[in-house]
């Protein structure tokens, strides 16, 4: 049982990642618009067709 | 998705789903297969998305877009006044050489494919280097190359779409809401890891408790559960102690103070016990209600954020730009520059951009933002013009009054404010329990330590202790929030969001239900009600010749002939600024407009049938022809939802601004019993507060910018799908669509919330009842008073959940 002297730390060290990683997802700005998130995951990202007259699409950066 | 919809109507347009009434004079192909349009403006959108390859927009989108008005009303041109530096730095940043960042505001975006629609579109621009629009906010922000794409080229492409598109200007309060929301987010993810984490140590305390345990490793256990657990209470559960005490320090007893109570003594006394290792520790339970009451509250005020238009304000609708007059030469400027002074041109179909004299010119102006009444004003040289009423029969030049501050505008909108601030504060029915709440346990709790005291004096502490966390009120304090998201989601699928705090409640208890007339309980529009014909003369020819010559005016009237049949060529037609038209058909002269402008052609022309309604006359040189009364008509539904109300022994009152006799008409007509015409807003205002003062709970319906001061003060508030901006966002309810069935619908949702917030509190209090004398007794072990506080709570949501069914 001595490995819980161990383990529990790992546990909390774990969590505190956790947090931090979350925290950071907050406040860069990605759960601000929940309902827009939630239905894109459910669509087939499907580029529509670029319109006939234009040659080139402008490079996403 | 989007066929899946369609309503009661057979084929409503495609695009905006609003209802044909026969008519396919419009169509545009989509995907191969034709599809009905209602108008111009849809067919534009419709068809500009189709061309662009864009028609899968159609099979996602999951609610009709907004029928598009703002295309015909603001051309390409109106958008190049944002190409100016000084009006673009409200919306602009640099970021680095080349690359710009701007930030649009846009409304009409019905659903989540909108987002889609217009991030494609506006990435396709040249020297878009990438776009993203946010929902819950209506926002777009844009990474551009100034040099390559001028920014009213931004504005025209959104606006194409048939989106409302305005620069999104930093404002203090939105920017605080955003940092709330986040901060929000923040504490619920805090408090989810940390209930995680310490529900795992938990378990194996229980499992401790009663398998027996070495007491190294309970300390330990107690240990790390102290430190997440103290993280979590200092972090996450920092607002409900914040608002107890800042409760507290007013006299105010609300449900975050037995909240607070609750997960501070639990806390103390589980940290108390791993210090001194002896007694019982909670830790689980306090992160576990932390969390739950956190995570009901969150999604509680998201149901009410979500497309709140709280940030408009009454000068979102008055021009950008301005046409001012210096040194002798017309110049456009930023609205904001106007002075005290200055000489402006206000064009016909136009806002008038500030309060001023009209110097030069006649026209007539709508005024209904603040008197409700639909009939324009007609103005001469001399008279005074308002900023926020429209321009509408020729082109003005007027002096301003002075600068926006000073306007009847914004005098509207302070007093619309005031009104807000007097806004009754109807105590939650959780916040009035809860002062007496915590007195039942307190006293039984020092009860406990007496009688404890005497008998075991040595467990006396811990067992007064276990019964204030057995009382925790959990399941108490998330009846509320659980019970009103789930009211507002099924509200919103039914068509009218709910914004206002306590709109719900005030709704159930409202016993005044008060409406505005135009546009409200009528169409807002006038529409042809009678012809009658004079000596002879055929009805139908005479509405085809008024149709005719109506052609060639601009005023309101103008348009309730648009759907007349069978016009003629008019020669030589002559509009006549505040009397009528006159024109020559098949080389008869004719005129049509007031009886003084009718009698100049044709003395014959005898009086006007009723005294009430709204005549005008149409004559030939030879003889009167008819009269033509106008009316604006009474929405289908009005009737039915007054006598629902009158059937539910509300007082129900009309509140007009209209000073003609039609408000008592129409009140008569549809049983309405008290009325009230010819009121400014802050009559309307003075009233509602008069009302409230004698102890009514006042619920308005209304429409018009003159309304949103009473909307703001009422109890509770609907806004028309139709309503000016500051009204909507000063109602606590927004009907999505015109149909006033909507109202009985909201009532009985209000209700049923009503009754289950009352079921979860008798669950609740039931609970507590049982489990309070068992701790008291000493018999609730800590995972008991845990798996308790769960399946009470779990409860109280299942419950809440049953709001969620659709209404009927």
């Amino acid at each position: 049982m001595e490995s819980l002297y161990f383990l529990i730390p790992i546990a909390l060290l774990f969590c505190i990642v956790a947090i931090k990683l979350l925290l950071w997802a907050i406040d860069n700005g990605q759960y601000d618009d929940l309902d827009k998130e939630a239905w894109r995951v459910l669509v087939d990202e499907e580029a529509p067709a670029p319109p006939p007259e234009k040659e080139t699409e402008e490079p996403p950066r | 998705m989007a066929d899946a919809q369609a309503t009661t109507d057979p084929t409503p347009c495609f695009h905006c789903g609003e209802p044909l009434n026969g008519e396919d004079r419009f169509a545009v192909e989509i995907n191969g297969v034709s599809k009905p349009m209602c108008c111009p403006g849809c067919q534009a959108v419709a068809s500009l998305i189709a061309g662009s390859g864009m028609a899968g927009f159609y099979d996602q989108r999951s609610a009709y877009n907004e029928r598009p008005e703002q295309l015909i009303a603001a051309p390409a041109e109106s958008f190049a006044p944002y190409d100016d530096p000084q009006l673009a730095q409200l919306f602009l940043r640099r970021e680095a050489d080349q690359q710009w960042h701007a930030s649009l505001l846009i409304g009409g975006m019905t659903c989540a494919a909108c987002t889609w629609l217009i991030e494609h579109t506006v990435q396709r621009l040249p020297g878009v280097a990438s776009a993203n629009v946010n929902l819950q906010q209506g926002r777009l922000d844009v990474r551009f190359d100034r040099d390559q794409l001028p920014c009213s080229a931004l504005f025209t492409a959104v606006a194409a779409l048939g989106y409302r598109v305005q620069p999104f200007e930093a404002n203090a309060r939105r920017e605080q809401l955003a940092l709330d929301y986040r901060q929000d987010l923040r504490r619920l993810a805090v408090a989810g890891i940390g209930m995680m984490q310490v529900g795992m140590f938990g378990v194996a305390l229980h499992a401790g408790d009663i398998q027996g345990i070495a007491s190294e490793y309970q300390g330990l256990l107690r240990w790390v559960s102290l430190i997440v657990a103290s993280f979590v209470v200092i972090f996450s559960a920092r607002p409900f102690f914040q608002s107890a005490w800042q409760h507290l320090k007013q006299g105010a007893l609300v449900m975050d103070l037995p909240v607070a109570l609750a997960i501070g003594l639990a806390w103390v006394a589980s940290g108390w016990a791993t210090l001194s290792g002896t007694g019982q520790v909670y830790f689980d339970s306090i992160v576990m209600f932390t969390f739950l009451l956190l995570l009901a509250r969150f999604i509680e005020l998201r149901s009410r954020r979500r497309d709140n238009g709280n940030w408009l304000d009454a000068q979102s609708q008055l021009p950008v730009t301005v046409t001012l007059q210096k040194e002798n030469q017309w110049v456009q400027v930023p609205r904001l520059q106007i002075q005290a002074d200055d000489r402006l041109l206000v064009t016909a179909g136009s806002v008038f951009p500030a309060d001023g004299k009209i110097l030069v010119g006649a026209s007539a102006a709508r005024e209904d933002a603040f008197s409700g009444e639909h009939l324009p004003r007609d103005i001469a040289p001399g008279d005074s013009v308002f900023a926020g009423t429209v321009n509408i029969e020729s082109a003005v030049e007027i002096s301003s009054y002075g600068t926006y501050a000073d306007t009847r505008l914004a005098a509207l909108q302070r007093s619309t404010e005031s009104g807000r601030q007097g806004k009754p504060r109807l105590a939650g029915l959780a916040d009035r329990l809860a002062s007496r709440f915590v007195a039942i346990v307190l006293l039984v709790t020092a009860a406990t330590a007496v009688f404890w005291s005497q008998v075991d004096p040595e467990r006396a502490l811990w067992i007064s202790l276990s019964v204030l966390v057995v009382s925790c009120p959990c399941a108490l304090a998330l009846a509320t929030p659980a019970a009103l998201a789930n009211a507002a989601a099924a509200l919103r699928n039914a068509g009218i969001l709910v914004h206002g705090d306590n709109a719900l409640e005030a709704l159930a208890r409202t016993n005044h239900l008060i409406f505005d007339k135009t546009g409200t309980l009528t169409h807002g529009d006038l529409t042809v009600a009678k012809v009658i014909a004079i000596s002879g003369q055929d009805a139908a020819e005479a509405l085809a010749l008024a149709g005719s010559l109506q052609q060639y005016s601009n005023h309101p009237i103008a348009e309730a002939f648009s759907d007349v049949d069978g016009k003629r060529q008019v020669e030589s037609a002559d509009y006549r600024i505040g009397a009528g038209i006159s024109g020559v058909i098949n080389g008869v002269t004719y005129r049509t407009g007031s009886v003084e402008f009718c009698r100049e052609l044709c003395p014959a022309l005898p009086q006007p049938p009723t005294i009430s309604d709204y005549w005008i006359a149409l004559v030939s040189e030879v003889a009167p022809i008819a009269w033509i009364s106008l009316n604006d008509p009474v929405r289908e539904s009005a009737a039915a939802v007054i006598q629902w109300g009158n059937a539910q022994g509300l007082t129900i009152e009309l509140l007009t601004g209209d000073s003609s006799g039609q408000g008592p008409l129409l009140a008569e007509q549809l049983g309405i019993s008290e009325v009230r015409a010819g009121q400014t807003p802050e009559d309307k205002l003075a009233h509602v507060s008069q009302l409230q003062t004698a102890g009514a709970v006042v619920t308005m319906v209304g429409d018009g910018l003159n309304d949103a001061p009473v909307l703001g003060r009422a109890d509770t508030s609907i806004a028309m799908a139709n309503a000016a901006d500051l009204t909507r966002a000063q109602a606590d309810l927004v009907m999505v669509d015109a149909d006033l069935q909507i109202i009985p619908i909201a009532f009985r949702k209000a209700r049923q919330c009503r009754r289950v917030i009352l079921q979860n509190f008798a669950w609740a209090l039931s609970y507590n009842a049982c489990a309070i004398p068992l701790a008291a007794s000493g018999y609730i072990a800590p995972w008991a008073a845990a798996v308790g506080m769960s399946l009470s709570s779990l409860l109280v949501v299942g419950n809440s959940l049953r709001l969620n069914r659709p209404v009927r």
